[in-house]
């Protein structure tokens, strides 16, 4: 059957923010449409409209021309239209069976069949009475789509379902879309993802400020042609220059470094080698979980290891704290911004006096020297174009962007010898990921020297000098970044070798 | 000393008695958390069942009266929790100790005029058989249908939030209060009914203190027990049936240091009335010890506000 999803002229305004103004789209089952736009566009208040978690201030949705009230997720429901979030709605400590079972008014026993029906058709593979903390995010993923398949969905809503996928889940996540579709259901997906708007939809419409700019079919579009719809303006494409560094001082040195967890949920790694020299960017890969994790909290100085097995210009450090390491102008930009790198309900200036050094005189005999912190914090803003120059606004008002651009900054204005990042454009957006790219490419030219432990293999070839891939917490051989392609560090990150 | 069988019966038969408010009040509050809410008014709420318990078997003359009145009393009084903590969105750590202080002091004002009444005898069943049947008799006969209303109250809130999709839903509220919005369950109102259930139980808890256990009004007669079945709740890491193991311990050991200060044994009185509370931790630490089951028992949003998104 064919279906039919118009929205029309939906508009939602939050207290000074216009999120969606007068959004009109129409959509028709056989089709992936793209809804793309960076974070702050309007896409995922859209999307919470559709899906019935927020009430539009104004408009209407119409389903196969009939208008539809969606005043609760269960009106959603109840028209059929399935959606998958982007920050998963799953029930952690319950198993996947108990997940599915919550939302569906069949007996157990019938669920169960319906369900193994739905993993066999579309060959997924879960385990149905484990807990969902034990699932990767991936598999996490598939669970929220059987939850949507289970009620027969005419409408699908994939919210940034890549963010937190591999490369091989998110090519697995589009053969089961593609099929979808196939299947006559309509597929509306959510990204800012421009490289996978052209792989998998038919049509694209892009969103800026809330309102949509431009509508149309993806084979007339390109990376660039959909960038510049995107932010709005012209955007360079950086790429560095790879050099040599043979001869170069060396400033970082791990031998034998071995690290055996107790928590059966951590990667152990395993005689672990590397040198990094001055002015050089080393890019380690890796599909997420193997042992990246533990990698930076060795080097950042939150698992303490042997002395001898971290050296850090010809200083022993293994045993350092962070705070110590910090001290040797060792700079970390950790993964998750939210809760390790920033605390979220302080102010800005009190999230970089977090960042203490014995020289930045922070603190005077107790006390809290807030002038001095304040100072810091404003040229740390100014120079680190963040978006905003009041430090006394609690950091989790800002967005991924300018949060992941104060802690790079934070991390940077001591002119550190050294910056270890961890996916440091997870989640954010084309203007941020290009902010922090070049700041990033700018410290290696100024002779400082980075470790880059990334999930996104388009990131490290284009900002390592040499790439090695972590894989079940051993390293790869460490390769010149171009000798490797995308293709080469995918064989490895699977656990293959090339020669 | 010479113990006869039939007098280690009688001291289990003693210990259930002593358990059985903290069994109860524990269940209650149990479910309260597992929908993560976290109602520090135990004791508020029990105090308030036991003065309105025995003053409403004072006026009426009716111990059935008496035992729904508590509960409703104490339903009512969790219900200002409710309205608080999920309507007004107020602190819940705040809010219960609030609660906790009020019901302490309420409880007082109503309970002056019934300080020195007798109680009422509460009918025990089966006292034939317990007096029959030497040791089994007094373990399993001649108690209250409280008593064994609430040594089968742990199983059936297992069966409850395991295998019932009431249950599940409960649990799942406990987890992420988002998430079960997103799925158009309405966390407000479940979270309501878990404190309404919470609250009815620690009032039957407070009645069976002023009914039956010691059946007489006195100022602040439940004694830390509301404290204690929310140190159960926790150490048994959600799961009812550890809450009856230690509930038993705590009982179990409070009435044998009893013992062992009348029979004069030369160890301080003030760490034998400590060792109930230090047993009863170790104990449910010791069984408690698989930090995998703990995740999955714990109420991940236990505390946290919930606002819905409009």
């Amino acid at each position: 059957m064919n279906t039919k999803l118009k929205v029309s002229e939906i508009s939602k305004i939050y207290p000074g923010c216009i999120a969606n103004d007068k959004v009109s789209l129409e959509f028709g089952s056989g089709k992936i449409y793209a809804l793309l736009g960076e974070n702050g566009a309007g896409k995922s208040t859209l999307v919470k409209i559709l899906s019935g978690v927020v009430k539009p201030d104004e408009g209407k949705v119409f389903l196969n021309d009939e208008s539809i009230k969606l005043n609760s997720p269960l009106d959603a429901k109840k028209n059929n239209i399935g959606m998958v979030f982007q920050h998963f709605n799953l029930f952690e400590t319950l198993s996947v069976f108990e997940n599915l079972s919550i939302d569906s008014d069949k007996k157990d026993e019938d669920l169960r069949v319906l369900v193994n029906d739905i993993l066999k058709k579309y060959n997924f593979k879960i385990d149905l009475d484990v807990p969902v903390l034990n699932l990767s995010a991936g598999q996490k993923q598939k669970v929220e789509i059987i939850r949507c398949l289970i009620r027969n969905p005419k409408v699908l809503i994939m919210d940034e379902p890549t963010s937190v996928l591999t490369e091989q889940e998110t090519d697995d996540l589009f053969v089961s879309l593609k099929q979808f579709s196939k299947d006559g259901i309509l597929i509306i997906y959510i990204t800012h993802k421009l490289k996978e708007v052209l792989s998998l939809c038919d049509e694209v419409a892009v969103m800026r400020k809330g309102k949509v700019v431009s509508v149309s079919n993806t084979i007339d579009e390109k990376i660039e042609s959909l960038a510049n719809k995107m932010v709005g303006e012209n955007l360079n494409t950086i790429k560095k220059k790879i050099n040599n560094f043979k001869n170069s001082e060396e400033i970082l040195k791990i031998s034998n470094l071995n690290f055996k967890s107790d928590d059966p949920y951590e990667t152990n790694l395993n005689n672990l080698n590397l040198s990094l020299k001055k002015g050089e960017c080393l890019g380690i890969a890796g599909i997420s979980g193997n042992g990246q994790n533990e990698l930076f909290q060795i080097l950042s100085g939150e698992i303490i290891t042997e002395d001898t097995s971290i050296m850090f210009r010809n200083k022993e450090i293994g045993k350092l704290n962070p705070r110590e390491r910090r001290e040797y102008l060792m700079a970390f930009s950790p993964e998750d911004r939210i809760s390790q790198a920033a605390v979220p309900e302080l102010k800005i200036y009190e999230n970089v006096a977090l960042n203490n050094f014995k020289s930045s005189n922070f603190f005077e005999k107790g006390l809290v020297n807030e002038k001095k912190i304040k100072e810091h914090s404003k040229k740390i803003l100014s120079n680190f174009s963040v978006n905003t120059d009041n430090v006394e606004l609690k950091s989790q008002f800002l967005s991924g962007g300018n949060l992941q651009k104060l802690i790079i900054g934070r991390e940077l204005i001591t002119s550190p010898e050294l910056l270890v990042c961890f996916n440091p454009t997870w989640g954010l957006d084309v203007g941020a990921i290009n902010y922090i790219h070049e700041t990033l490419i700018q410290i290696n030219e100024q002779g400082k020297s980075s470790i880059l432990i990334s999930t996104d293999n388009d990131e490290l070839l284009k900002l390592s000098d040499r790439i090695c891939v972590i894989y079940k917490g051993k390293l790869s051989k460490i390769m010149s970044a171009d000798t490797v392609n995308a293709e080469k560090l995918g064989i490895l990150m699977g656990g293959g070798s090339i020669d | 000393m010479s113990f006869d069988l039939n007098f280690i019966g009688i001291l289990i038969g003693a210990i259930m008695a002593s358990s059985v408010p903290l069994i109860l009040a524990a269940s209650g509050e149990l479910i309260t958390e597992r929908s993560g809410v976290l109602n520090l008014g135990v004791e508020g709420m029990m105090i308030i069942g036991a003065i309105s318990g025995f003053a409403l078997m004072v006026v009426t003359d009716n111990l059935f009266f008496a035992v729904i009145g508590s509960m409703f009393s104490g339903l009512i009084i969790s219900l200002i929790f409710g309205l608080l903590t999920q309507s007004l969105l107020t602190n819940h750590v705040a809010t219960g100790l609030a609660l906790t202080i009020f019901g302490i002091g309420m409880s007082a004002m109503i309970g002056k005029n019934f300080v020195g009444i007798p109680g009422k005898e509460f009918p025990l069943l089966f006292l034939s058989l317990k007096e029959s049947i030497p040791f089994v008799g007094p373990i399993f006969f001649g108690h209250s249908i409280i008593l064994y209303f609430a040594f089968g109250l742990p199983f059936l809130t297992n069966y409850f939030l395991k295998k019932t999709k009431t249950g599940l839903i409960i649990r799942a509220v406990g987890d992420s209060p988002t998430s079960a919005s997103n799925q158009g369950i309405n966390v407000t109102l479940v979270r309501y009914s878990c404190i309404l259930y919470g609250g009815a139980m620690c009032g039957l808890a407070g009645a069976y203190l002023s009914l039956i256990y010691t059946p007489q009004w006195i100022e602040n007669m439940t004694g830390g027990r509301g404290w204690i079945a929310l140190a159960l709740v926790v150490f048994a890491t959600w799961s009812p049936i550890k809450v009856l193991i230690g509930a038993l311990i705590f009982g179990g050991i409070t009435i044998l240091q009893l013992h062992m200060q009348a029979v004069g044994l030369r160890i301080p009185v003030q760490l034998l009335s400590a060792l109930p509370y230090i047993m009863t931790i170790i104990v449910l630490v010791v069984i408690s010890r698989d930090s995998r089951k703990i995740k999955l028992n714990t109420p991940t949003s236990l505390g946290q506000i919930f606002y819905k998104e409009k």
